[in-house]
């Protein structure tokens, strides 16, 4: 695994039902047995035995002829949403694709007139009782419901009765996080088998049998203890459990999505961030089986609000008399080299948060652009972390305790850890991305603030002695890459435009230089 | 007599009407008890398993798979992933729960030891030592029976170890549901009877692969079960004669509804509803037959005049009904038929356990559908709409709960749709009483 390198890309698909399965060929040699296979809509597909009709499908990017509510690749079967169902020949009946295996020889048809028909009962059942409040509904744009019926529903309805209501249905808080709302349900069931068999915390349930069929909390007075709570939001097909963080924000068809990468941990699970106007509304995780599978844990899912704050400082400052002041990046660079060239000792302190470009750069380059020796150290200190020996999952999952995303990357240009977390110097940089710990530090240290920071950092910090504040990117502002945890390494994109004055490390590192 | 069959004989209720037949004594006394055992236990499981088969029993918890072929389907020495040995259980289906039925409850009350009997041939046609009895949420009364014909076996050491020197070890369990309808589908049951919600499997795997506790497994019902001994101890050939070409033995048939003697009858399977009908002392009051539910409420209903069919699987399923569970609902004139199939969709609307789309919103959709019209709110379209919710529904789930729903529905449209037409017309069931009381009275005057 240590010298894999992945890039991190949009995918084509649906983000909910993305999968990494591959197509499969056949050995060849004298000896080697030809694959069985299947024929699909006309076209004859190789596949590896085991493999139900929805996995070929996937396997051959053909699985979007094939609506689902309650398949998810990332949890066991369950086959009870019945929109999946395809005509095999030779069956009786129809079979539901995500269940039946495919068989060597099989022909199967996905868009037959009797699997249309189907397919349009089954819509025509789901909506009889859903209140259709699309316009007030978050999911309204990315909805499964709405999807579908626009591809297979009947045109119209038949349903005369009274529809289904749910007691105190429209704002049930199942947590902080997460909003049910019970009447837009198709039970799917997806997020209970989700807690059962992906977190394993069993804290949902459907109570109650038929039609009156009702999600709960296992525990109502606990609500959800999981820390994947949001994942229930990707996956859950309607507007039933959506993200408090979220809820109301945004509409889902004005979303930008990119590709980048989650920055929380040392984990890198693989993100969408989806901003309009450059302002970040949620990440999304992308399925990546390497890393995070198809999940994200919420720390992460809300960690863009970090980057969002409007007190993050975004223009560069410099001490004037006894404040901070908003000035030219050429002053500020101009002034702080000065004051850095004077100084007995220099230290510069690279979290490790920073990408694997940006530490090697500031690891050769930086003393050199100053021209003045500069020790160059890495800090952590996250949860007590200070290398990645230190670092352990904290859950079956994906939660690391090391809450940087680079510190393989960063050990790997060479640099040493800063021992005791102590600086120790006259002036010190702290560049970090708005991740990594703040060293200890004398209560009089002179700093110089480079990276992402806030102003309520800024008064945290330990001295109030701050020369300068040199903003930087933060990780979905650049691109990079980094090494996560299991030592794979990742490389990212921007996702959104820095709309402020910070400036790439490159760039003020080449500005150091030039000036004299 | 009526019975047409000079090879008829009781199988299960020779002796229902005596005083204690349920007791232990009795059914050794008189009823040969446990000699089909003593018998069996002599012979090789795949013997048993042979004799059954020729019997040509078949399942009479409503589907009719034959019973011999079920227990062939069971693994011969089933090994887990490591290679240990796995166990195999036996199932009994006593969750009795279709409206109509109660044929199963009659063998619990009189002569719970043919179960039992039946049960421990079974495990030892099947390689089992171990049978689970899963009993319907409320029978009270005949989970104590049950209990203390268990008990009163074991004392006399026709369970437990060693059974009569055979080497043969058989434990029964009892197991009480929760009252739910739905669990009696195997795969239901078999979740159930796990401690989770009571909803069916998919399939494949079938239970006779990933059964009770993921252990191959063998679910039968208990008239099943009862009719084993006699197979065992007078032989297949006398039981198979008494049945059809493809289906053996006698069946129990509880008749209800608006007859003058309803109740649990055992009958040769060459006998026409007409017949049944006739045995369990006619039509009430004299009144005019008018529709059959002959296999328990999921059975699409007849029209009087289709009553002819002899009460065998194949007939029934050829006249686009089914044998089911042996209870025959018969209807007469009184009734309004539109009224008698809501009654049965409500119960469908309460017990489809909500897993498939269709069935958990389509049953519920049906009712409220019949209630409109009763309430005289529904117009023509809504009959064929009926239809259409029907097909979209049958065939199309996990189980056959939606097929069962759509038996009532389907059939009342399809064969009773002048009574619906009817409704819509007067605006109602109210207003069509009113109006066919007024018609009478007028008719007097004159």
């Amino acid at each position: 695994m240590s010298n894999t390198e992945i890039e991190i890309k949009k995918p084509k698909m649906d983000l909910n039902y993305t999968s990494n399965k591959k197509p499969v060929h056949s050995d060849t040699g004298p000896e080697a047995k030809p694959l069985p296979k299947v024929t699909i809509d006309g076209k004859t597909y190789e596949f590896k035995p085991g493999d139900t009709i929805m996995e070929v499908a996937e396997r051959y990017k053909i699985h979007e002829e094939i609506p689902r509510y309650c398949y998810h690749p990332g949890m066991p079967i369950a086959g009870t949403c019945r929109m999946c169902t395809v005509e095999v020949e030779k069956a009786p009946k129809l079979m539901t694709s995500c269940s039946t295996p495919a068989g060597d020889g099989m022909v199967v048809h996905t868009k037959s007139e009797k699997v249309l028909k189907s397919r349009t009962g089954v819509m025509d059942f789901l909506l009889t009782n859903h209140p259709l409040d699309c316009p007030v509904c978050d999911k309204a744009g990315e909805c499964k419901l709405q999807d579908y019926n626009f591809e297979y529903g009947p045109s119209k309805s038949n349903f005369k009765e009274e529809k289904r209501i749910y007691e105190d249905a429209t704002t049930k808080k199942l947590s902080d996080k997460i909003t049910l709302n019970m009447n837009r349900c198709v039970h799917c069931e997806r997020c209970v088998r989700f807690t059962d068999d992906v977190t394993k915390t069993n804290d949902l349930v459907m109570v109650n049998r038929g039609w009156h069929k009702e999600l709960e909390a296992a525990d109502p007075d606990k609500g959800l203890t999981n820390d994947y709570q949001g994942c229930l939001t990707d996956f859950c097909p309607v507007g039933a459990l959506t993200m408090n963080d979220f809820r109301f924000k945004k509409r889902a068809w004005f979303l930008e999505k990119k590709a980048s990468i989650c920055d929380r941990c040392s984990k890198g699970c693989n993100i969408e961030v989806h901003s309009d106007s450059d302002i970040v509304y949620r990440y999304v995780p992308i399925h990546n089986e390497m890393v995070n599978g198809h999940w994200m844990c919420d720390e992460g899912r809300v960690s863009y609000n970090d980057l969002m704050n409007p007190l993050r400082i975004v223009s560069p400052l410099l001490r004037h008399q006894d404040s901070l002041h908003s000035t030219t990046l050429q002053t500020v660079l101009g002034e702080l080299k000065s004051q850095m060239l004077s100084a007995n000792s220099v230290q510069l302190v690279v979290g490790t948060d920073s990408t694997r470009e940006e530490a090697a750069l500031l690891k050769d380059k930086f003393s050199d652009s100053l021209g003045k020796k500069v020790d160059v150290f890495f800090h952590n200190g996250t949860h007590g972390v200070s290398t990645s020996k230190d670092d352990v999952k904290l859950d079956h999952l994906l939660r690391m305790k090391d809450h940087t995303a680079n510190t393989r990357g960063v050990e790997e240009t060479g640099l040493a850890p800063l021992s005791g977390g102590q600086v120790n110097a006259d002036i010190v940089v702290l560049f970090r991305n708005g991740r990594a710990a703040v060293p200890s530090m004398k209560s009089d240290q002179k700093v110089i603030l480079w990276g992402v920071w806030t102003y309520e950092e800024v008064k945290a910090l330990p001295t109030q002695n701050v020369l300068g504040v040199i903003p930087g990117h933060a990780t979905i502002e650049k691109s990079g890459s980094f090494k996560n945890a299991d030592g794979i390494v990742q490389k990212f994109h921007p996702a959104i435009t820095h709309r402020g004055g910070a400036v790439s490390a490159h760039q003020v590192v080449s500005t150091l230089k030039s000036l004299n | 007599m009526m019975y047409n069959n000079e090879h008829f004989e009781p199988v299960i209720t020779p002796n229902v009407d005596k005083p204690g037949c349920d007791t232990l004594d009795f059914y050794l006394k008189n009823e040969d008890g446990y000699k089909g055992l003593e018998k069996a236990l002599k012979m090789k499981p795949a013997e048993v398993v042979d004799e059954v088969k020729k019997s040509n029993l078949r399942g009479r918890g409503g589907a009719g798979f034959p019973t011999g072929m079920k227990w062939s389907f069971m693994p011969a020495n089933p090994v887990d992933k490591d290679g240990n040995p796995k166990p195999k259980y036996l199932v009994c289906n006593a969750d009795e729960g279709e409206p109509g039925t109660f044929k199963d409850r009659l063998i619990f009350t009189k002569t719970p030891h043919r179960m039992i009997e039946g049960m421990i041939i079974a495990g030892h046609a099947i390689g089992s030592n171990k049978g689970f009895i899963y009993i319907r949420g409320e029978w009270f009364k005949e989970t104590r029976l049950m209990q203390k014909a268990i008990d009163d076996a074991k004392k006399a050491g026709f369970l437990g170890k060693n059974i009569l020197g055979s080497g043969f070890d058989y434990e029964l369990i009892i197991y009480r549901g929760a009252g739910a309808y739905i669990c009696g589908e195997e795969t239901a049951l078999l979740n159930s009877l796990e401690g989770k919600r009571g909803e069916p499997r998919l399939k494949p795997p079938f239970p006779a692969q990933v059964g009770a506790y993921g252990m191959p497994s063998c679910v039968n019902n208990v008239e099943t079960f009862a009719a084993v001994p006699y197979i065992l101890l007078k032989g297949w050939e006398k039981y198979a004669k008494m049945g059809t070409e493809r289906s053996g033995g006698t069946r129990l048939l509880g008749v209800s509804g608006r007859v003058n003697k309803p109740g649990v009858y055992e009958l040769p399977m060459n006998l026409s509803i007409n017949d049944v009908i006739e045995l369990a002392g006619g039509v009430k009051d004299g009144k005019k037959l008018k529709a059959v539910i002959p296999g328990g409420a999921s059975a699409p209903m007849l029209r009087a005049d289709e009553c002819g069919v002899l009460t065998d699987y194949d007939s029934l399923a050829k006249a686009g009904t089914m044998a089911g569970s042996g209870g025959i609902i018969v209807i007469d004139e009184t009734v309004s038929i539109v009224e008698a199939a809501y009654t049965l969709l409500k119960f469908y609307e309460h017990e489809s356990c909500g897993q498939c789309s269709q069935c958990r919103e389509g049953s519920h959709w049906l009712a409220r559908m019949f209630k409109r019209i009763l309430d005289g709110g529904g117009t023509q379209d809504d009959l064929d709409y009926i239809a259409k919710i029907c097909g979209n529904m049958a065939g199309q789930t996990i189980c056959a709960f939606a097929d069962a729903v759509t038996g009532p529905a389907l059939s009342s449209v399809k064969k009773f749709r002048h009574e619906f037409e009817e409704l819509i017309r007067n605006g109602g069931i109210d207003k069509t009483r009113a109006h066919t009381h007024s018609h009478i009275n007028e008719g007097a005057h004159v």
